[in-house]
């Protein structure tokens, strides 16, 4: 599950009143059955927290910090050590387990707060922007470390990178000035999202006949051109009435009008596209 | 509550810290040693813990050992991994208290050296050494308390040493200007263990100045939650 909002919309807020780092004013937060207020050790049981920024003890070496995470979930004695070592395992520490913390890169101290929040077998993993300053491969990473995880525990992710969510999310809220504007899959918000049947187009039109185009194919709304490639190729941008999809009249017809297509595609929506028109619904 | 000691230790010396403390803290007993049994010939091992030069640095000593507790974790956002752990507020206050004590008690045993060097050359009282070292800790005890109460109020961990640093100026001096508040005074009370009286009295006043202090920065925790 995600949640997904723009800056300052109170993601990290609700993060931080579910982990029972903040009181709520006012409601009840209910984790399995327990309200945070009423028993706050069973709740913090269940729940294992990575914050944003990655705080860590930069003094200690990773096996420590772990180990100290481990103390603190009041993980029993005896089994400790192992769970110690699989979860330096799982998050592929096993290389810098006796590095200080403070002289690891970025992506590491990301793996290193993830562990932590691992630690203790929690039901619930709260992952507050987990891959913010990464470098794209180190964001693969991560994001598979979480599909992995999402399979045994439940994954609460704040982002508001939207392919991320795409990717790895079943579930989406998305939440604008601390309220809840949507609650779905991403299928679902991608599909509301489409409001136009468009198609764009990139073609070399030599003799300019795509204006005349309008007049000749049925079923065009509305055409435009967006941009003038440097290699004389133009691209536009196809409306079309109702349901009807233009591509293979295009192709055709374009064709016999002696204009070359070099690359055409449908538009569909994002997850961007949700996000944007559910945001501006919310500020109007 | 014992990971956190365990966890505090480990910070105050993998980092310089508690080797600065203790370091310090002994060269400013052995210059109070030398001037008391080299200078004035005097057999006392208790009397240095009275001296300036020791009580001087203290000032600037127990603030060093306190100022980055809460301040620290603040700062740097560990707050959230410790206030959203099973562990009570109350554990993580007092694992945090009972850590620095253990690196005073630590600094007090190598006194103990001192009063070795003493008992090869003459005959120290042993009685009035274990009273001075008993007052010794209790008074460290109650700035190590306030100090942490300081740390709890501010993320600056400069703000929280000059605070610290501040009170123990002022409850040093403020007797000196006041007859009257001689009796408040934590000097007067450790000048009292110092030459043997273990005051019933002052034993309560350093323990329950503790534990106000203690209680305070539990609730200012506690506060923090719903303020921010």
């Amino acid at each position: 599950m995600d949640y997904y909002g723009p800056n300052g919309a109170g993601k990290s807020t609700t993060m931080n009143m579910i982990t029972g780092y903040i009181e709520s004013t006012t409601g009840e937060i209910i984790v399995d059955g327990y309200d945070i207020d009423r028993k706050p050790k069973k709740v913090k049981k269940q729940i294992g927290y990575m914050p944003e920024g990655v705080p860590l003890y930069t003094d200690l070496t990773v096996k420590e910090f772990v180990t100290y995470m481990a103390e603190i979930k009041k993980v029993d004695r005896k089994t400790r050590k192992e769970k110690v070592e699989k979860i330096i395992e799982q998050t592929g520490l096993k290389d810098v387990e006796k590095k200080l913390i403070k002289k690891l890169s970025r992506g590491y101290k990301q793996r290193v707060s993830m562990a932590g929040a691992l630690v203790g077998e929690p039901k619930i993993l709260i992952l507050d922007e987990p891959t913010v300053g990464l470098d794209p491969k180190q964001i693969t990473e991560i994001r598979n470390l979480i599909k992995e995880l999402g399979k045994e525990h439940t994954v609460i992710l704040s982002s508001h990178i939207l392919s991320e969510v795409s990717q790895i999310c079943n579930r989406v809220i998305i939440i604008n000035k601390g309220k809840i504007v949507a609650i779905d899959t991403p299928e679902n918000l991608e599909k509301k999202a489409v409001s136009k049947n468009c198609v764009y187009i990139t073609v070399e039109d030599p003799e300019n006949k795509m204006d005349t185009i309008k007049e000749k194919i049925k079923g065009i709304k509305n055409i435009e051109c967006t941009k003038t490639n440097e290699d004389k190729t133009k691209e536009y941008s196809i409306e079309a009435e109702g349901d009807i999809d233009l591509r293979k009249i295009l192709f055709n017809e374009l064709a016999k009008e002696n204009i070359t297509i070099f690359e055409m595609k449908k538009a569909d929506a994002t997850l961007e596209d949700a996000f944007m028109k559910l945001i501006e619904g919310g500020n109007k | 509550m014992w990971a956190v000691i365990k966890k505090e230790l480990k910070q105050y010396f993998c980092t310089p810290i508690g080797y600065v403390f203790i370091g310090i803290f002994l060269i400013a007993f052995s210059v109070s040693f030398y001037f008391t049994v080299i200078g004035y010939g005097n057999v006392n091992y208790e009397y240095i813990f009275y001296s300036t030069p020791t009580i001087f640095v203290l000032a600037f000593l127990i603030p060093l050992l306190t100022m980055r507790s809460f301040s620290e974790e603040r700062k740097n956002g560990t707050e959230q991994l410790l206030l959203t752990s099973p562990l009570s507020i109350t554990k993580i206050v007092l694992g945090k208290f009972i850590a620095a004590l253990i690196v005073t008690i630590i600094t007090a045993i190598f006194t103990l050296m001192y009063f070795g060097i003493l008992c090869y050359f003459g005959m120290p009282q042993i009685s009035t050494a274990i009273a001075a070292l008993i007052g010794f800790i209790l008074f460290v005890m109650a700035y190590i308390a306030f100090g942490m109460l300081a740390s709890s109020i501010t993320e600056n961990q400069i703000i929280a040493a000059v605070i610290s640093i501040a009170f123990f100026i002022i409850t040093w001096v403020m007797p000196n200007f006041n007859s009257n508040l001689q009796s408040f005074s934590f000097i007067n009370m450790l000048y009292k263990y110092t030459s043997g009286q273990i005051d019933i009295a002052d034993t309560v006043t350093f323990i329950t100045f503790t534990i106000a202090c203690i209680l305070l920065t539990i609730i200012v925790m506690q506060r923090r939650k719903s303020i921010k």
